[in-house]
């Protein structure tokens, strides 16, 4: 072995989306354990078992000082994702019985309702971005509702969240801009639901809650909330429409699809898996450890590839192609261990009855623009068939 | 066969609820188990619960033959 670290210029976000199959692919292959520049280094890790076993081995990959590479706008670490145990449990538990399978059940028929509504609204004559109308104010409205931030703020999210996750790669002055506009915005919402603190809401869940006897500080709470925000609105989005793209070019899917509503679930972990909106976060290494034959230092940062995992030809059969009816896809779009997506369960639902509600109200569709890249949540232009034609 | 949940490997996907509701049930803080008058699977139940034992993210689904 001439080189030890196995160099390349890895990267995960911005542009480099736009063939990171291929990528990964390739890195699986010829240097599925590597050490970028990017970010100020990084060891990264692309196969599905090396994953697995980092995300299992929570005491040498651990998520401080932060598991987002580069960071979303600051350097507070964001509770509960960058916290170690043995803090970490007790924080996490605040939220987990607001996330069980009946707490999503009872929410669910608001989701339909919502899906329904914002489909209805969609205009089929001409060409529609179906980001802006559906996927992203979908969770917004859901996941807003749920964590208790007010309707008539709604509007200024959608730029604070481009700005914090999008332009942090390129424009870092810009996320923490947005960062500070939003801790503010936390911080005066907060003083605020002080004075009505029996809300059934996740702010409410916050503000009654004990860690070690104590409620959170306010630091703590806005470490919270400002996570809860990135987190919940975003990433569903993003599975909304990178679903929606992948059928726009899959006529036979969307028609089956269409007939039989209820082999959804398993399509969409199909394209949570295959589209993963996560598609990797960082831990850092706290002592010197081999993972398949190169030497990781204590203190380097390590990049856990869950996108490329989740298309490891050593895990799934013809890995990278996209089978809504897959019944073996034990995936990593949530990642796995103690940091396992909080909210997944509500995020799957959402998915579910969105791509369900736009299949059964509106015409088949395909991609207005063939080269629209399958990331992120910039537009998605869709146009769509015409009635009896 | 006979199955059970490692509660010191579950973190809460709920992937075996889906994939097996008449097997599986959770608590309050949506952890999986099995209760014990479903830990013997009968051949009615199989195929859902090595489903749900292969598509457990966590790999904590404990099967075992008689």
């Amino acid at each position: 072995m001439s080189e030890t670290k196995c160099p390349v210029d890895f990267d995960y976000h911005g542009e480099s989306l736009d063939a990171i199959f291929d990528t990964y692919k390739e890195l699986r292959s010829e240097c599925p354990v590597g050490y970028s520049s990017k970010y100020g280094g990084f060891w990264f890790l692309t196969k599905n078992e090396d994953i697995f076993a980092a995300e299992q081995d929570h005491a040498t990959f651990a998520v401080a000082p932060s598991m987002l590479l580069p960071s979303f706008g600051t350097e507070v670490p964001l509770i509960p994702i960058d916290i170690d145990p043995p803090s970490h449990a007790a924080y996490r538990r605040i939220l987990l019985p607001l996330f069980t399978p009946k707490a999503i059940d009872a929410l669910t028929p608001r989701v339909v309702e919502v899906a329904k509504n914002l489909a209805s609204s969609i205009d089929t004559n001409g060409v529609a971005d179906v980001s802006h109308a559906f996927a992203r104010p979908l969770p917004t409205i859901i996941f807003s509702a749920l964590a208790g931030f007010p309707e008539e703020d709604w509007p200024r999210f959608d730029t604070w969240i481009d700005e914090i996750i999008y332009e942090r790669v390129e424009e870092p002055d810009v996320a923490k801009k947005a960062a500070d506009e939003v801790f503010a915005y936390f911080d005066d919402l907060l003083a605020r639901r002080r004075n009505e603190p029996d809300r059934d809401d996740i702010i409410g869940y916050l503000l009654r809650a004990q860690v070690d006897g104590k409620p959170l500080t306010h630091d703590e709470l806005l470490s919270y909330c400002y996570l809860l925000f990135l987190a919940g609105l975003d990433t569903t989005a993003w599975a909304i429409r990178s679903s929606l793209w992948q059928l726009a070019q899959d006529r036979e899917a969307q028609e089956r699809l269409r007939q039989d509503p209820d082999l959804m679930p398993t399509a969409v972990e199909e394209f949570l898996r295959t589209l993963s909106p996560v598609q990797a976060m960082a831990r850092t290494a706290t002592r010197d450890v081999e993972v398949r034959g190169k030497q990781i230092k204590a203190g380097e940062r390590v990049v856990l590839a869950f996108g490329s995992g989740n298309r490891d030809e050593d895990q799934y059969e013809h890995s990278d192609d996209i089978i809504i009816d897959r019944v073996q896809n034990r995936h990593f779009a949530f990642g796995v261990g103690i940091h396992r997506c909080l909210g997944s369960n509500l995020g799957r639902r959402e998915a579910v009855v969105a791509l369900q509600q736009f299949l059964e109200v509106l015409p088949p569709f395909s991609l207005a623009e063939p080269d629209q890249p399958w990331h992120g949540v910039g537009p998605l232009r869709l146009s769509f068939d015409k009635k009896g034609a | 066969m006979r199955v059970t949940v490692d509660s010191a490997k579950c973190q809460g996907h709920n992937r075996c609820m889906i994939l097996a509701p008449d097997t599986f049930d959770v608590d309050d803080m949506g952890f999986a188990h099995v209760p014990e008058d479903m830990q013997v699977v009968t051949e009615g139940r199989r195929e859902s619960v090595e489903a749900a034992a292969r598509n457990c993210p966590e790999m904590a689904i404990v099967l075992t033959e008689d």
